[in-house]
């Protein structure tokens, strides 16, 4: 349920960083160990970038062994 | 390390690894979605940064005091507030304590903290099912806790997520009652490994109850070697004083680091 708070986190780190431009793709990295479902993040994720900047964006989600969780990169369209 | 859910699994799907834990990926696209050109930006941002910055800023505030904070979990009904009353009236006049109440709705257990003579905040988490560290920052703004006090924060009932979230607190203290099974610190690692100490509540139970404490404090072992554990009842006081006991130790640290 904390992945609520979580992808609402995701989502402002992303929106704050890209500014006005539209993000198509937001790279995260889920440990096994950070307490975090992944499945629940992506479930939440689309709801919550709904009227944001990364509306419709994909979410690629990495699980590796540590006990982190990090927005590691993005996609977002070239500057005009 | 398997990449199972990023949903691409064409066989373009390229992984590079470059040093072993973080690994990029290049996806070449059998997609058929139209292709606006894209800049890849490096983010390598912790979600939980901004919350972990604010407890940083809460455990500073508290050092700055000299005060202990300790963050109270556990499943609900394990008998937080009931611990929180007793320890409150058994150590009037030896310290301060201030109490930080979280739950989802109502007002009900900061009524009964308030009816020991205690300062007590009542935070409402609202959907959330967990204290976070700007809650609790708003939380010390209203409270306004003295120098040299103790700060117990009851979290949410709950041991999965508050044991993500720093608030700024000196120790996580899990709470678990024997009417609860003794295999719960397996079951919910990530509480037992974050918490320096495991309180064993309602001991006075223990002859009605298929308990083993014994098995409880292996079980807590396993997940984190260094946790204490102690069994009391907050109900009829036994072991109490070795809780206090403990309190003791942390405030003497707590308010000598200060100057260390």
């Amino acid at each position: 349920m904390h992945e609520l708070a979580l992808t609402h986190e995701i989502v402002a780190i992303v929106c704050q960083a890209a500014g006005d431009r539209r993000v198509h793709r937001v790279t995260l990295e889920v440990g096994e160990r950070s307490c975090a479902t992944p499945e629940s993040i992506a479930f939440c994720f689309d709801v919550i970038a709904r009227g944001t900047c990364a509306e419709g964006a994909r979410l690629d989600i990495c699980r590796t062994d540590g006990d982190d969780l990090m927005v590691t990169t993005m996609e977002i369209e070239e500057a005009a | 390390m398997m990449c199972g859910h990023c949903g691409c699994g064409g066989p373009d799907h390229e992984h590079e690894h470059e040093d072993g834990t973080r690994h990029s990926h290049s996806h070449s696209h059998a997609h058929g979605h139209t292709h606006t050109p894209t800049t890849l930006v490096e983010l390598q941002t912790r979600v939980l940064a901004k919350n972990d910055a604010i407890a940083a800023r809460n455990r500073a505030w508290f050092a700055g005091r000299e005060m202990l904070a300790i963050n109270l979990v556990s499943s609900p009904g394990a008998g937080k507030t009931t611990l929180l009353e007793r320890t409150i009236r058994d150590l009037h006049g030896q310290y301060d304590i201030g109490v930080l109440e979280g739950d989802q709705a109502t007002s009900l257990d900061r009524d009964r903290v308030a009816a020991t003579g205690a300062p007590v905040i009542q935070v409402n988490t609202g959907t959330g099912c967990h204290l976070e560290a700007d809650q609790v920052a708003r939380g010390l703004n209203e409270l306004r806790p003295a120098p040299r006090s103790i700060l117990l924060i009851e979290n949410v009932g709950n041991l999965v997520c508050p044991a993500m979230f720093d608030l700024g607190e000196r120790a996580k203290v899990v709470i678990l009652s024997v009417t609860e099974g003794d295999d719960k610190p397996l079951k919910y690692p990530h509480m037992f490994r974050a918490a320096p100490l495991m309180l064993i509540n309602k001991i006075d139970l223990l002859p009605h109850v298929d308990f083993d404490v014994a098995r409880v404090t292996a079980s807590a072992r396993d997940v984190n070697p260094a946790i204490a554990a102690i069994g009391l009842s907050a109900r009829t006081g036994e072991g109490m004083q070795q809780w206090y006991d403990w309190l003791r130790r942390e405030w003497t640290v707590a308010t000598e680091a200060a100057f260390a």
